[in-house]
């Protein structure tokens, strides 16, 4: 197969968008996902040698070192690593469920940790590499009732600071892109008024698309984006100038 | 060859592909931060193995602390190696 990249969450919204802009290149996808959605199944069906579907709960972290082998031994070292998958809890803190907390910040940022430890090493072996978590604007800017999500998104800025300094010389690159609000399934409860009033204050007038911030994810994979590491990229139509 | 050796011909090929000089000879004593691999060699070394020999020991065995020495690291791979025949 030819080189490829592992994309975490993509059956839907942003992943699938990633997945989409990274075959239309010339690299293949392993797409990770608890669910074979239509649409990742046509995008299978479109890409029938490039574009590898495999279910996997991430948030079952006992299971990941083996699910990363199972990666390697099938397709060979992988070439880049795009850490998309996460969950989106709003409410307030005070009456958040400790279950709830927990499943976050396991998926959000225990998950891309381990993913990013196994699959890295045979990036280390090839001498170059690429890995990509998926933050948001909310790291920074905070929300009213995403205290845990934004704190997850914070922890993998942090975490691809310091991996990108640990493993820049081995010719990794570690970034982030961070988009602001999107229309997507995580972002549907967001409407009406409040969904007017981010556009409105956006300086484009609009929001990001999906296809926005995977084009940065694309850029980011792209030989093209081999002098960006430990920065984070962010897509959101100006909304945090 | 045996699994000592295969340790010490990786060590090698680490060393070379990440531009690090190797010492000589390497002992069962000998630490394996000062063995010339720096901890991204280490990591490197790990990695290596995993894909000659299928195991990934510290990750299996749960080990809590990596060993110091080329006997400890070696002794470890051993018992991985034991554990996966049965």
């Amino acid at each position: 197969m030819a080189e490829y990249v592992v994309v975490t969450g993509a059956s839907r919204g942003l992943g699938l968008a990633i997945c989409r802009d990274t075959l239309a290149s010339d690299l293949s996808v392993v797409a990770l996902a608890r669910t074979y959605s239509p649409e990742l199944q046509s995008l299978s069906e479109a890409y029938p040698d490039r574009c590898h579907f495999i279910e996997a709960d991430l948030a079952d972290l006992d299971a990941l070192p083996a699910l990363c082998k199972s990666i390697v031994k099938r397709f060979g070292r992988p070439y880049g690593l795009v850490n998309n998958a996460a969950v989106g809890h709003d409410g307030v803190l005070a009456t958040m469920p400790n279950g709830e907390i927990d499943n976050l910040m396991r998926l959000n940022v225990q998950s891309p940790m381990l993913l990013s430890k196994y699959l890295l090493r045979s990036m280390l072996l090839n001498r170059r590499g690429r890995i990509v978590n998926i933050s948001s604007i909310i790291a920074k800017t905070g929300f009213n009732g995403l205290s845990v999500y934004a704190a997850s998104k914070a922890a993998l800025e942090g975490f691809s600071k310091s991996l990108a300094r640990e493993v820049g010389k081995a010719g990794i690159t570690v970034n982030c892109v961070a988009p602001g609000y999107m229309q997507t399934d995580m972002t549907g409860d967001l409407q009406g008024e409040k969904l007017a009033s981010i556009k409105r204050r956006s300086p484009l007038g609009r929001l990001a698309s999906v296809e926005d911030a995977a084009a940065m994810v694309s850029f980011l994979l792209s030989d093209k984006g081999s002098a960006i590491t430990g920065t984070t990229m962010t897509v959101d139509a100006g909304s945090t100038a | 060859m045996n699994i000592e050796q295969t340790v010490i011909r990786a060590m090698r090929g680490v060393a070379e592909l990440s531009d690090c000089q190797l010492i000589e000879p390497i002992v069962p004593d000998t630490l394996l931060l000062q063995s010339g691999l720096d901890s991204l060699g280490y990591a490197m070394l790990v990695a290596q193995l995993e894909e000659e020999l299928g195991i990934d020991p510290f990750t299996e065995l749960a080990i809590k602390i990596y060993p110091a020495t080329f006997a400890e690291f070696v002794a470890i791979y051993a018992q991985g190696l034991e554990q996966t025949r049965y």
